[in-house]
């Protein structure tokens, strides 16, 4: 005998998770006089029970508007309508006391987090359980591997039963194993009928997780509340076009400023420039930068981050593995990455950059560049791997052997 | 499932709801027991410590108050400055440690929403905990001393809770001004340290009226302190403790006043802290 039943479905307000944000946000920045939106403009609904993933670059507003939805700042106009208990996680574990122990950390982090000693209590044995730490429950954690730390905090999080969830990146933490356990506990949460906001970079996990997506950009709504996979497609198709800006030029970096990255470049075997990579050749990466206000710029690491036009992230090279940081660097100069043989496939890909002063990031710009590669001969034996699909190549050697 | 209705709108202001507080009251206690978990972890003898502190600063004040004629008994004066030290101790703790609340608690209110008044509100119960462990100091000594008890002491707890108040009303406005001026943190030790000198804590208020002209003597009670500091005297031990009502009730004015304002600018600029931080 089957049976079936379907939770009450809402099309009005009633019940809905409504949003109504004008003129958002306007957040004045070092000089009083220096005004800055960082959100502008924004208007948006949601239903209850939607998974719905913030998408957009850095500086485009997503973490201020999970701030504002999450009443930690409040908007400088407009108005939203939540209807529900909320809880926010922008983090994982905050408040966790490393001189506490595992059992007091629960008590407070859930508390901070909008559960009552009650809930805590009920929720208690399925969050040491999740966790992994039955043992080391009256443990102060600090003496926590990080690994355990950010698995409590986590097991905390997920044990939330709001109507509202929202959730930044916190998922990009723990191994891969705990990751898709999270996943699967966010899975959970939003087929009970709760409404899931979640921001992330890493588009897997947000078509992983989301029905629906909004991305914005440079504070604006650049595409509104659409299907998670034309949500997804927008966004790549806009860091192709960003990628196309002078890098120079773009203000929407992270980091500390003392160094900047001015320009990219590739450069072939005979260290001329060109636009077009071939596969199996030798390429140069050159990164122009400049130092500013900084005299003494030592422990340099740089770092070029290789992603599919799908953004997924094909590879990251950086001195700081492939040899060691530098020790200290001119004023005015250019770092150059030597791949002897370059191993991608054809295609467009996108380039992350990253430069950092002992362990500090200095400048960082996501799509900071286009690059195109065309099929070369690898292996050099004439043939050409067929591009059905992007991907790496690896060297290998093959024989056969009688049984 | 029921649903309540959030609305967030961009009003700045917010005001003292005791709903809220009391929804996050589990919050209230685990942050408390933090902080009191917290200060005494891995030190040998843990929370005989939060006796130590006044036992000695009892002990200095005391041997000096008693060298000084009061116009009373050595015993007595031993006694009248131990009573008026603890309460200016609670004092002291709640302004330093609610002004500092909001600040170092930062990490807090930046990544989750709860409302604010919650974090100095458990710095208060922390400091109780630790008057109420020095407050055994005092008993002790009442009973050595052999003081006679007067009927008045049923509301000695009135006079601590005006001490709590003063504390905490003075301390949120420093707490407000903490959040965008850090000058705060150096300023309130000195508000501390010389305040003692101006409050009945050694000397009576009678002393210090005495060496100040007449037309002046109401300026020394403005001092917030004074009425709950002599009206915690006269339970205790009664007398002429309270020298002169009217200035005594300007006192406590002032101390309302004082949580008012606190309370008020608290909540003015609670929602954009998070801005200046």
């Amino acid at each position: 005998m089957l049976n079936k039943s379907f939770a009450p479905q809402s099309d009005t307000l009633y019940g809905t998770f409504l949003n109504r944000l004008k003129n958002l946000k306007q957040v004045a920045k070092k000089k009083e006089t220096e005004e800055f939106w960082a959100l502008r403009d924004v208007s948006f609904e949601i239903k209850q029970g939607d998974r719905v993933g913030i998408i957009g670059r850095n500086g485009a507003g997503k973490s201020t508007l999970l701030k504002i939805l999450s009443r930690i700042t409040p908007p400088t106009t407009g108005r939203i309508e939540l209807g529900g208990r909320v809880a926010s996680l922008l983090e994982v574990g905050t408040g966790f006391h490393g001189d506490l122990s595992g059992r007091e950390n629960i008590y407070l982090n859930g508390s901070i987090l909008g559960m009552t000693q009650k809930e805590i209590t009920k929720k208690f044995d399925e969050i040491i359980a999740f966790a992994e730490i039955e043992k080391f429950l009256d443990t102060p954690v600090k003496r926590y591997s990080s690994g355990m730390y950010v698995r409590l905090a986590f097991a905390v999080a997920a044990h939330l039963e709001p109507d509202i969830l929202i959730v930044d990146e916190v998922l990009a933490v723990g191994d891969a194993s705990f990751q898709e356990k999270c996943l699967g506990k966010m899975k959970d949460v939003s087929r009970e009928g709760r409404t899931v906001l979640f921001v992330s970079h890493n588009m897997a996990s947000l078509t992983n997780l989301c029905s629906q997506g909004i991305v914005l950009q440079k504070g604006k709504i650049d595409l509104p509340l659409s299907d998670i996979h034309t949500a997804v497609n927008h966004y790549l198709q806009l860091a192709q076009k960003q990628a196309l800006i002078d890098l120079k030029n773009r203000t929407d970096r992270d980091g500390e400023g003392k160094i900047r990255l001015i320009s990219f470049s590739t450069y072939d075997q005979n260290d001329s420039a060109i636009d077009i990579m071939i596969t199996g050749n030798k390429v140069i990466f050159k990164i122009n930068y400049e130092c500013i206000n900084n005299p003494n710029p030592t422990g340099i690491t740089v770092a070029i981050a290789i992603y599919g036009s799908d953004g997924t992230l094909f590879s990251v090279l950086g001195n700081e593995f492939s040899s060691r940081a530098f020790a200290t660097i001119p004023q005015q100069g250019t770092f150059s990455c030597v791949l002897e043989k370059l191993p991608v496939t054809s295609g467009s890909y996108i380039i992350n950059l990253a430069v950092s002063q002992n362990g500090i990031m200095q400048d960082w710009v996501q799509e900071a560049a286009k690059i195109v590669i065309e099929d070369g001969d690898y292996y050099g034996t004439g043939k050409i791997v067929p591009s059905t699909h992007r991907s790496i190549l690896i060297e290998n050697n093959w024989g056969v052997n009688e049984a | 499932m029921k649903t309540e209705k959030i609305i967030i709108d961009p009003t700045l202001s917010s005001f003292f709801s005791i709903k809220e507080i009391l929804r996050y009251k589990s919050l209230l206690g685990n942050l408390a027991k933090r902080d009191f978990l917290v200060r005494y972890k891995q030190a040998y003898i843990g929370i005989v410590w939060a006796l130590f502190k006044p036992l000695i600063s009892i002990l200095i004040f005391g041997y000096i108050a008693s060298k000084i004629n009061n116009g009373a008994s050595t015993a007595s004066n031993f006694m009248y400055v131990s009573s008026a030290l603890l309460l200016w101790q609670l004092f002291s703790n709640i302004f330093n440690d609610v002004s500092n609340s909001i600040l170092g608690n930062a990490n807090l209110f930046s990544k989750v929403y709860f409302p604010k008044i919650i974090i100095p509100i458990s710095t208060i119960l922390v400091c109780l905990v630790d008057f109420f462990i020095s407050l055994i100091i005092l008993v002790v000594l009442f009973i050595v001393s052999g003081q006679p008890l007067h009927w008045q002491i049923i509301f000695a707890p009135l006079f601590i809770l005006l001490t709590v108040l003063n504390g905490f009303g003075i301390g949120l406005y420093f707490a407000t001004i903490n959040v965008k001026y850090r000058d705060v943190k150096f300023i309130v030790p000195v508000i501390i340290q010389f305040g003692m000198y101006v409050s009945p804590v050694i000397f009576s208020t009678k002393y210090y009226l005495d060496r100040v002209p007449a037309y002046m003597h109401w300026l020394f009670c403005l001092n917030p302190m004074v009425g709950a500091i002599d009206g915690f005297k006269y339970c205790l031990f009664g007398g002429d403790a309270i020298y002169n009502l009217n200035y005594f009730f300007l006192s406590i004015f002032v101390s309302f006043l004082c949580l008012f304002i606190g309370i008020k600018y608290f909540f003015k600029f609670e929602r954009s802290f998070v801005d200046y931080i």
